[in-house]
């Protein structure tokens, strides 16, 4: 009997579905093992997202990042990467809330897209096109980790401000923390993904000899950057608290959905 | 379960009282010792802090309860009647799970304060090194510092602050993450201040200022946390490069504006400043608190943020008590599961050895028969003797934890069965 090499990818979204709920549940349940368990059956749902895209780069014999699926499945495999490393420097687990289901709902997009593993010409496998993927995927995932702390650090600030308790008072770190994360997040997902509009913009212009065409995901992309330009600036005047931000990185966030929607068109 | 405990405590005796049965440290083995020679008793142990003195032994006998009220009226230097009124006595499973909740901090004077279960792990560690613990007290013990640290782990118990310079220190911690390398300006020198400074240093701060209308004074308290006195006119250039400020001085009128605060603040960009005024009339205006990077917490914040993480340790405590009745539970039926041992292993030997001794008197008779045929006469011998066997090895592993009930039916099985 042979299996599918979709079984892994339809186990990991099991998975993460589980430890969404789990980490939803602790703003209503006050209970660490709830918080714990949640992250476990989250990285036994990497685990098995790791395989999956293992097996695709495997039969495919290239990165799994040439259509919207494989972009999407990999951007969420690279935002939990992110929180795993945060929560390994840091041990918070507090943007939990916001990663666990932004990771469902990419791998959510990628089962219900469900392209054949892509058969892809040979500009997709030069290696400016797979910097150009590489570095856009990573450093959207950090940005969107970073912003995620920067709800977090506004939340806190208000919770602190106003001396009121929010339910999650007690899983937010320390504002300071949260500050930190947030900025450093920004900061090195900002450089990496500038890197990736810039190898963009090469590898189209020795593709196609002219200047880079604007399409959907484009503009998207570009219109993020901006955005995300002004986030980390507001981060680094220690304006990052105020209803600006808020409303500039849910811009950014939304931008970037767009870019990748994008992906199918190009 | 042979075990009794004798002890007073905060709610049952005053400090006086307490304060005479109180053992050091240092005297804690020649007690202990004295303790063993009240007789009868097969592993003791003491513990001892501000708020209790128990003694906890494992003896099957009633009368070493009289012999431990002399013993703490001895220690007291007072007559029986005079002490016997402050003591409690409990028995068996009643002693387990009192020291499953006093080691979780639910019987101490502010619950879940986390002292107690250091205070027993202590009591453990004294009476392992001299020897006055015998098995069941030692697995009691065991069992103890693992129940206590399932609380805490699990419930929360103890997490938040419950008075008002801890609530100060809480709230710095959510603010800063940690204070270690962080600034503190202390402006006046009031004794909440004081005591908030002091568990602030405990938190290993970089340096305390301490401004005072008297320098003396303030150069006495700064020694006191290896700090700066500054001259209290000279405080706001201090105020720039300190990260906490705890404002409590006899001054009428506000000495902390929103424009300083301002200034400051603009000068550092991402550093928050955290502002505590314990004064009343206040020393910080109340409008510091809407300057973007300042937290300002009067004493009326503090003793509501104080309040509210007591009712929350009180729900706590509620989770904490399900957890100790299981597990009370658990080493009741593990200690009595453990007591029938010997008396079920002689229980199957004896039937074994005559469910033996009869199959070989019935093979002699029957002759020749197939294996096959010998393999069914033994299974269903077997299987005999384990059905007959189920309902006393279930009495004697779930039979009551009151030894002299769990005596007798031991007694009536073995005499049953014709056990030695």
């Amino acid at each position: 009997m042979s299996i599918s090499p979709n079984t892994t990818l339809y186990l990991a979204l099991v998975l993460y579905g589980i430890g969404t709920i789990c980490a939803l549940a602790t703003l209503f349940i006050s209970d660490k093992r709830l918080q714990r368990a949640g992250l476990f059956v989250m990285i036994l749902g990497f685990a098995s997202h790791t395989i999956w895209i293992g097996t695709i780069c495997t039969i495919t014999k290239h990165p799994p990042l040439t259509n919207l699926p494989e972009a999407a499945s990999f951007l969420a495999w690279s935002v939990f990467a992110v929180e795993m490393v945060l929560l390994a420097m840091y041990r918070v687990q507090a943007a939990s809330f916001f990663v666990y289901p932004l990771v469902l709902i990419l791998l959510t997009l990628t089962a219900v897209v469900r392209e054949p593993f892509a058969q892809i010409d040979r500009s997709h496998t030069s290696r400016i096109f797979i910097s150009h993927v590489l570095f856009a995927t990573i450093g959207i995932a950090a940005l969107m980790v970073g912003v995620a702390f920067t709800y977090l650090s506004i939340a806190q600030d208000r919770a602190l401000k106003s001396k009121t308790r929010g339910r999650l008072w007690e899983w937010i770190p320390s504002l300071q923390v949260c500050k930190k994360v947030a900025y450093q997040a920004l900061a090195i997902g900002f450089s990496i993904y500038t890197l990736g509009i810039v190898t963009g913009v090469v590898w189209s212009y020795e593709t196609t000899s002219g200047p880079i065409e604007l399409r959907i995901k484009q503009v998207g992309a570009v219109v993020a950057w901006v955005l995300f330009a002004a986030v980390l600036q507001s981060a680094m005047s220690g304006l990052q608290r105020t209803k600006r931000t808020l409303v500039i990185s849910a811009c950014a966030v939304i931008a970037t959905a767009v870019a990748i929607l994008g992906i199918h068109h190009g | 379960m042979p075990l009794i405990l004798v002890g007073l405590n905060h709610r049952t005796a005053p400090v006086d009282v307490r304060e005479r049965l109180n053992v050091p440290e240092t005297k804690l083995p020649e007690t202990l010792r004295s303790l063993m020679e009240t007789g009868s008793v097969d592993g003791a142990a003491l513990v001892s802090t501000c708020n209790r003195v128990e003694a906890i032994v494992s003896s099957p006998r009633e009368e070493v309860i009289e012999a431990l009220v002399n013993w703490m009226a001895a220690r007291a230097m007072t007559t029986r009647e005079m002490i016997e009124k402050h003591l409690y006595v409990l028995r068996h499973g009643d002693v387990v799970k009192h020291l499953f909740r006093v080691a979780s901090g639910l019987d101490s004077m502010i619950v879940g304060e986390p002292q107690i279960a250091g205070q027993v792990k202590t009591a453990f560690v004294a009476s392992q090194s001299l020897e006055t613990l015998d098995p069941l007290l030692n697995q009691l013990f065991e069992q103890t510092m693992r129940v206590a640290k399932r609380v805490r782990t699990e419930t929360g118990l103890g997490e938040h602050a419950v008075s008002v310079p801890f609530a100060a220190v809480e709230l710095a911690k959510k603010i800063f993450g940690n204070l270690t390398g962080l600034r503190v300006l202390l402006l006046g020198a009031g004794e909440m201040s004081e005591l908030t400074a002091e568990h602030l240093a405990s938190q290993n701060v970089k340096q305390i200022f301490v401004a005072n209308k008297t320098f003396e004074r303030a150069e006495s308290l700064a020694s006191r946390f290896n700090g700066t006195a500054i001259r209290f006119e000279r405080f706001e250039e201090q105020l720039a490069s300190c990260d906490i400020v705890i404002a409590s001085t006899g001054a009428p009128h506000h000495l902390i504006l929103p424009d300083q605060v301002d200034r400051v603040l603009s000068s550092r960009k991402v550093r928050s400043l955290f502002l505590i005024d314990l004064s009343v009339p206040r020393n910080i205006d109340p409008n510091v608190a809407k300057v973007d990077g300042a937290y300002l917490y009067n004493i009326d914040d503090l003793q509501l943020v104080a309040d509210a993480n007591k009712e929350l340790r009180h729900k706590r405590a509620v989770e904490a008590e399900e957890i100790i009745a299981r597990e009370v539970d658990s080493f009741r039926k593990r200690i009595v599961a453990q007591d029938a041992v010997p008396t079920i292993v002689e229980l199957q030997q004896r039937l074994e050895d005559i469910r033996a001794a009869e199959l070989d008197k019935c093979l002699r008779k029957l002759g020749p028969i197939s294996a096959e045929q010998r393999s069914a006469i033994e299974q269903l011998t077997t299987q005999m003797v384990n059905k007959i066997l189920h309902y006393p090895i279930l009495q004697l592993k779930e039979s009551s934890e009151e030894p002299q009930e769990r005596e007798f039916l031991r007694r009536t099985i073995r005499k049953i069965f014709g056990l030695r």
